[in-house]
């Protein structure tokens, strides 16, 4: 379509804007890059799967935005089945299926069946089982889901309703669901896709001296066939099928699930942990879960990878295009010489965006910390020694809790701050928005799950107030006895040191930033305990006061790593050392990076520092402009650092975060070019039935929709 | 789809059922839902709601069930047929406009028309001529013109003087030449615009003989009145999918130099004279500037209600999800908790369902405000011809504009903010089922968000409240200041800057809002000290100014709430008990905000640090508590029909888990299809049993 359009320019030359930005920062962008993710070649990686993808129609995804529900999932399906094809031809391992899961950026109607379903065999199978299955799950002749959730229970899994009672004549289980609220919900590829389920259920094993008694041994795993091999028709006594349409995972067919007394085999049981004798029908449990822990910290250590990525990806979307983005001359450029301002300069959009920035770092950093610690313990903990990881274990329900909020609110925060072309297609955020919000509630509802970090600060404190003068065990243990030792003398130290005489800047002490917010955990570790433990306070009245104790804890995880990160000790693993690895200035502007980090987190939330004796009231008055200082170092940084992200473009998909700052060329194609509704001519006289000119249907065609 | 099975349509939820649970709800509190509903809204205007809302049910076009599964052009359609229909029972009912919006309000989805009947039509009526409305107003009124306001551009949105699109005065032939110099020139965004307009208000920056005057609405046909196909030289079309909003078609437009007649420059204010081809100004546009405080206060007054939607969903869902037992509860207490219960989520819902009424009564009272100083304003125009207020005022009707636009601006900013955001913590407080598009609020969600960025990006509007702020305290400090609320808060807190304060935050209503008031004064002083003192950059502020026009905001916001609870009017309207839990929802919003803020309270010396710790620990839980018990009676007031929520979690009658699962099971397309599963075949849907789109 070439029309008068195609010859017209923006008014202002973005890819020139972009150019003088990059050239404005010294950072050595790529080797930043590999600093941030060369693990398991994750850069290397990203560049050979990507393209493959990308010779792919079918992984286009330019209509997305515009698809029904039923077209988002059939195109997802068609690229789940796509995905699979190619992993063979090319040999992709798992890593690989990873990140082509992650570039194609939707969750997949096949995303259960290599997670929660695979996993949950993998490790609560007995060796049979597993010889059984893996084969078939591996191979994609069965396709699985993972069914917890109910209805009427997700938080609460020993709440579940939906029943497996074991039939001591028969010697088999009878699956059922007695309610409407026992019915399985949000379990995903499960609604259309899957032909297997591993079934969460309440075990009820009959009483040995009277059978009609029903004894409960709370939730076990099965796993079912749940629709015919041929037919993909749901077997006789289940109906299952798909909940309808999400805030987003459009391509992700979340199922519901209800059982008719449905009969299966003893073997549907994964017997790893517990198996029920055929003989006397009696449970036997074995061994502990412990590997169970061990992953599920793996897995939240994933997620604050990922959620750094997420992060990471809003921020380069908002910072290009602020960057490119020019409103106003400067009010104080009376003569109107300058040309209009960048809007990333304006200091409230900077607040927005520039402390997020910061905070991709912080999580990078703690995500490595659990991903070494996980490593490097891993043999002790198959022992079901936890060593450090017990530590970890507890607190990485609080940093799941934390980095997903951050992300999630981050995004959007990103997003608003773009004004009007953010709430546009082209602003790229507006799918991994809708995707991404189902984090703060999955894996652990964010609110709820700061209780179990707040629980064992609480026993933790406990016994540290019993022993105040024993070694301590780990870091926590450290901070929790330095200040039970110095809670009655301590004088809180200002970090920030204002310019003043002899001085032209800001200067800040690193450690006593770190002291700062450890402190105020520590403080409110003691707080809780003395609430509960000492005055027996009811636990619901104490939620707030535990929530915001988890979320103190954790931030001051994220400032701990971030300073360890930055201050290099022998012991310090390479993947956590910048200093010796990165050249100047980039370690200087990740410790700017820290400090805006760290004082923006402080900024949000100032009287829980007040009030633990953290801070000297002193820093408050020159807080805010501590902060100005630290964005207005970063700010020609800005465009460096998000490049470092490397997020590829495909992933992206954004016009107004384009790396190359053609954003106007590309959101003005989008709207004429590539968009289908402008295809079509509307009839908008209200005297008139017709909808869509021309096709005479008198206003059918939509009733018949609905 | 198969049809659903006996066994599955004998199942009901477990454990007592919502309806009983909401049931119980209700016994618990007296307050009286209907006399509350009534102070909200009046009667009138509740029988207006349920008469309209019973005739669009009666409509098929209206039926909402399958609003959630359509895609980006089904859905446009759909609003296209829903804008047409409703036009049709406007004329067929006789409807004036309140009861047009109305309808609007309960359909629930922006809709084509949109555009056309609010800025169109206003910006015609307001800055047309009489020869003007003849010419495009009478046709515009019949629907025969359909018209958009297009101002922002692809490159300018917040800064209209930065405008790309040009119209030139052509000395020749008496006409203007529209045109789009750059790519950015594009106008963007434009409600009703993309497939639907054929006129469009376009603002253009005005040129004379090469000299430019600045921005200008014209009034240029864009689409042929018989094919609706765009006119030679004019590029228009829809701009795409969204985040919401995808029921209307935000559009984009280009012009390659299309001359328009002189009559189509609207010319209330100024004009080009025809003989002398010179700039002529008729008059100060104060009306215009009026209208915008009008918008932004409906916006303030909305925000209250918008929330509400969410907090009702919210609120009646919390209490029918039961989940886990209570960790101390005793053992003869086996059942489970009502989420309701939680502190957790009490902290996150309860000062909201406090905000959608301290955001309710702010907005009413600066609508009454605004449309008594308009009155002033009439009549003091009709008596002495627009000259400036008499000896005997004390204050013009433009001070009080003055002030009612920079107050308008800063609660603009600070409730959208407020219910934007409070809707996603609604969503997120429903757990996994709040995902679902069966909550309600996502989706209503989408769609409300752009309300932070347009009538005034919120961060931006925060500038005009400082600016404001400053001037009346630099004329605070010479003597010379007007009397209004604003210089009065400000005068105090000179007076007693040697003496300081001591506000008994938690004992005393009225001591409550002077801390407020308090605050902003000092914030304002240091903010003008920074600017006028230390000479600082005005864009080196901008973080000080937000801060201070949110505290402004936040003022505003517990003063009114105090108020209208003060009022005999309320008082006369509602029973003690129903006060008395309104009064601790202010104190609660209050507290609440002063505890978030608390280190500006404390800087500026209106607080001490024991006063914020007991707020926190002790005040604010014990509100919690109180309030919990009343809290579904309290979003009953709000008075939402079902059909408007169009949600599972919110229902009156509490029946959740059955919606919830009726609509997955019945409603949803997906379930007609079977799928080829695995891999190695490329076939997908093995079957797809969806109604085809006939009747
Ligand atoms: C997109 C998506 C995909 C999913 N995929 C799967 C899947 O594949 N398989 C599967 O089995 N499940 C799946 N789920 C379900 C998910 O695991 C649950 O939704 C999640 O665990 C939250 O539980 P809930 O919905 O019961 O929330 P609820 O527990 O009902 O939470 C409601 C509210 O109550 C609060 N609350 C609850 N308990 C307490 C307490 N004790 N103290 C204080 N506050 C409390 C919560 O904070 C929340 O605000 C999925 C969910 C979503 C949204
Ligand atoms: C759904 C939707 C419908 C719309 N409908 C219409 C319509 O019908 N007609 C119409 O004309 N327009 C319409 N608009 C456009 C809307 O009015 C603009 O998007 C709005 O005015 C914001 O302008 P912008 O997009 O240029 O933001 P920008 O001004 O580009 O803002 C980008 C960022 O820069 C910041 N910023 C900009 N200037 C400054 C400054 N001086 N100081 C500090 N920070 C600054 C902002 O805070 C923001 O964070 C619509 C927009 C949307 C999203």
């Amino acid at each position: 379509m070439s029309d008068f359009t195609s010859s017209l320019k923006p008014r202002y030359d973005g890819p020139a804007t972009l150019a003088a930005e990059r050239n404005g920062s010294s950072i050595n962008i790529p080797e930043l890059s590999k600093h941030l993710l060369s693990r398991d070649g994750f850069l290397s990686r990203q560049e050979k799967v990507l393209q493959v993808l990308k010779r792919d129609r079918l992984f286009s995804k330019d209509q997305q935005l515009n698809l029904s529900r039923p077209d988002r999932y059939h195109l997802g399906l068609a690229r789940a089945k796509a995905i699979q094809r190619i992993v063979r031809r090319e040999g992709w391992d798992h890593e690989d299926y990873k990140m082509a899961e992650y570039l194609v950026d939707e969750m997949s109607p096949f995303h259960l069946h290599m997670s929660m379903f695979v996993t949950t065999v993998r490790e609560q199978g007995s060796e049979e089982q597993k010889a059984y299955w893996m084969p078939q799950i591996l191979n994609y002749d069965i396709i699985g889901c993972y069914a917890q959730s109910e209805l009427g229970h997700g938080s609460n899994v020993r709440g579940l309703e939906t029943t497996a009672t074991w039939d001591p004549v028969k010697k088999e289980f009878e699956i059922h669901s007695p309610h409407l609220t026992a019915s399985k919900w949000w379990n995903g590829t499960m609604g259309r896709t899957a032909t297997h389920a591993i079934v969460v259920a309440q075990l009820l094993l009959p009483h040995p001296s009277n059978p009609s008694n029903l004894i409960s041994h709370g939730p076990q795993p099965f796993i079912l066939r749940i629709r015919d091999q041929r037919t993909h028709l749901p077997l006789p006594g289940i109906a299952v099928g798909d909940i309808g349409p999400k805030y987003g995972y459009a391509s992700m067919d979340n199922g519901y699930m209800l059982f008719d007394h449905l009969r299966v085999p003893r073997s549907a049981m994964l017997s790893r942990y517990a198996e029920v004798s055929a003989e006397t029908g009696a449970l036997s449990r074995r061994g502990h879960p412990a590997v169970v822990y061990g992953s599920l910290t793996f897995v939240r250590g994933q997620i604050v990878m990922h959620a750094r990525l997420v992060l990471a990806r809003a921020v380069t979307v908002a910072v290009r295009y602020c960057a490119i983005r020019r409103q106003f001359h400067d009010r104080d450029d009376v003569k109107g010489e300058r040309g209009e301002m960048q809007v990333l300069d304006y200091p409230t959009v900077q607040i927005r965006i520039l402390p997020l920035l910061a905070t991709t770092f912080a999580l990078h950093y703690t995500g490595e910390m659990m991903y070494d610690l996980y490593h490097g313990t891993r043999e002790t903990v198959e022992k079901g020694d936890f060593g450090p990881l017990a530590e970890l274990h507890s607190a990485s329900s609080g940093l799941k809790s934390l980095c997903t909020t951050i992300a999630a609110d981050g995004i959007e925060t990103c997003r608003r701050a773009m004004g009007g072309h953010g709430f546009g297609g082209g602003s790229g955020l507006v799918g991994i928005n809708a995707d991404y919000l189902s984090k703060p509630t999955v894996e652990g509802d964010n609110w709820m799950i700061t209780q179990q970090v707040a629980a064992s600060l609480i026993k933790k404190m406990t016994s540290c107030v019993q022993n105040p003068h024993a070694e301590p065990k780990d870091p926590t243990d450290a901070i929790f006895l330095y200040y039970l030792k110095n809670k009655d003398t301590h004088i809180p130290q200002s970090p920030i040191h204002p310019p003043n005489n002899g001085k032209a800047d800001f200067e800040f002490t690193d450690k006593a930033i770190v002291d700062i917010f450890q402190w105020r955990a520590a403080a409110l570790s003691h707080d809780a305990y003395t609430a509960r433990i000492i005055e027996k306070k009811p636990w619901t009245s104490l939620m707030i006061q535990l929530h915001a104790l988890s979320r103190a804890y954790s931030e001051q995880i994220l400032i701990t790593t971030f300073y360890n990160a930055l201050t290099t000790t022998p012991t310090t693993p390479t993947s956590l050392r910048p200093t010796p690895n990165l050249s100047h200035p980039t370690t200087n502007i990740l410790t700017t990076c820290f400090h805006l980090h760290a004082l923006h987190t402080l900024s949000l939330s100032p009287p829980t520092f007040l009030l633990t004796n953290s801070i000297p009231l002193s820093l408050l008055a020159h807080l805010p402009n501590a902060i100005l200082h630290l964005m207005t170092a970063l700010r020609p940084h800005a465009v460096a650092l998000v490049d470092a992200w490397a997020i590829p473009e495909y992933v992206l998909d954004s016009a107004l975060g384009r790396g190359d700052g053609r954003v106007y060329e590309e959101l003005f194609d989008m709207a004429h070019r590539r968009n289908p509704l402008n295809r079509v001519t509307f009839n908008v006289d209200w005297r008139s039935e017709e909808i869509v000119r021309g096709s005479g249907d008198a206003g059918r065609g939509v009733l018949g929709k609905l | 789809m198969a049809p659903t099975p006996d066994w599955v349509k004998q199942l009901t939820p477990s454990g007592p059922q919502g309806s009983e649970l909401l049931a119980t709800e209700r016994a618990k509190s007296d307050i009286t839902v209907e006399r509350l509903s009534q102070l909200l809204y009046t009667q009138e205007v509740l029988d207006r709601k349920k008469k309209i809302i019973n005739v669009l049910k009666s409509e098929k076009v209206f039926d909402k069930s399958q609003n959630y599964f359509s895609g980006r052009i089904d859905r446009f359609e759909t609003a296209l047929a829903r804008a047409k229909k409703l036009r049709n029972l406007r004329v067929k009912h006789e409807w004036n406009l309140d009861e047009y919006r109305t309808a609007s309000e309960a359909i629930s989805e922006p809709g084509p028309y949109g555009l056309h009947d609010s800025m169109f039509l206003i910006t015609i009526a307001e800055q047309g001529t009489p020869e003007q409305h003849a010419q495009f107003l009478v046709k515009a009124e019949e629907y025969k013109f359909i018209g958009c306001y297009a101002q922002t551009e692809l490159g300018h949105g917040s800064n209209v003087r930065g405008l790309e699109t040009t119209a030139t005065w052509n000395l020749e032939d008496k006409t203007f030449i529209i045109h789009s110099p750059y790519l950015t020139a594009s106008k963007w965004w434009i409600g009703s615009l993309g497939k639907t307009a054929n006129y469009a208000v376009v603002m253009a920056q005005l040129f004379i003989a090469g000299k430019s005057y600045g921005p200008h609405p014209f009034v240029v046909q864009i689409r042929d009145l018989k094919t609706h196909e765009p006119l030679e030289n004019v590029h228009v079309g829809d701009i795409g999918p969204k985040f919401g909003y995808n029921t209307m078609d935000n559009g984009f437009l280009l012009f390659n130099k299309v001359k328009v007649p002189h009559i189509s420059m609207l010319a209330r204010f100024s004009r080009v004279d025809l003989d002398t081809n010179q700039y002529v100004r008729e008059g100060s546009p104060s009306l215009v500037y009026g209208t915008l405080t009008w918008v932004r206060s409906t916006i303030v007054m909305q925000a209250g209600s918008v929330l509400a939607r969410g907090v009702t969903i919210a609120t009646r869902y919390c209490a029918v999800r039961r989940q886990f037992q209570d960790r101390d509860a005793p053992a003869s207490e086996p059942g489970e908790n009502q989420v309701l219960n939680y502190t957790m989520v009490q902290i996150r819902l309860l000062p909201l369902l406090a905000a959608t009424f301290a955001l309710h009564f702010t907005g009413k009272s600066m609508m009454n405000l605004y449309s008594e100083n308009q009155k002033k304003m009439n009549a003091g125009e009709a008596k002495d011809n627009g000259r400036g207020a008499g000896p005997e005022e004390i204050q013009s009707g433009s001070d009080i504009l003055a002030d009612l636009h920079a107050t308008s601006c800063g609660l603009k900013a600070y409730s959208s903010t407020i219910a934007a955001e409070g809707l996603e913590v609604c969503r997120r407080a429903c757990g996994g089922h709040g995902y679902s598009s069966f909550s309600g609020i996502g989706p209503w969600y989408a769609d409300y968000l752009p309300t932070t960025t347009w009538e005034g990006d919120n961060y931006m509007l925060t500038q005009q409240v400082a600016r404001y702020l400053l001037k009346s305290a630099r004329s605070v400090l010479s003597s010379s200041a007007p009397s209004n609320d604003t210089t009065s808060i400000l005068s105090t807190f000179l007076s007693r800057s040697e003496i300081g304060c001591a506000f008994d935050v938690l004992g005393s209503d009225s001591d409550l809002v002077d801390a407020f008031a308090w605050r902003t004064a000092f914030l304002t002083f240091e903010a003008l000290k920074h600017r006028d003192e230390q000479k600082k950059a005005w864009n080196d502020l901008l973080v000080d100014f937000y801060r201070l026009s949110k505290a402004h905001s936040q003022y505003m916001v517990v003063r009114n709430f105090y108020e209208a609870l003060q009022s005999g009017e309320t008082r006369a309207q509602i029973d003690d008990s129903t006060l008395d839990v309104l009064t601790k929802l202010f104190r609660l919003f209050a507290l609440n905000t002063l505890e978030q803020e608390g280190s500006e309270f404390y800087a500026s010396g209106a607080v001490t640090v024991k006063q914020i710790s007991l707020a926190r620990t002790n005040t604010v839980m014990k509100l919690l508590e109180e309030i919990r018990p009343h809290a579904v009676r309290l979003v009953d007031s709000w008075a939402f029909d079902d059909w408007v929520l169009d949600s599972s979690l919110g229902r009156q009658d509490g029946k959740v888990y059955e919606d919830m699962f009726y609509r997955a099971s019945e409603l949803n397309p997906l379930n007609s299809i079977t799928v080829d599963p695995y891999p190695d075949s490329e076939v997908l849907f093995k079957k797809d049993d969806r109604r085809r789109s006939k009747l």
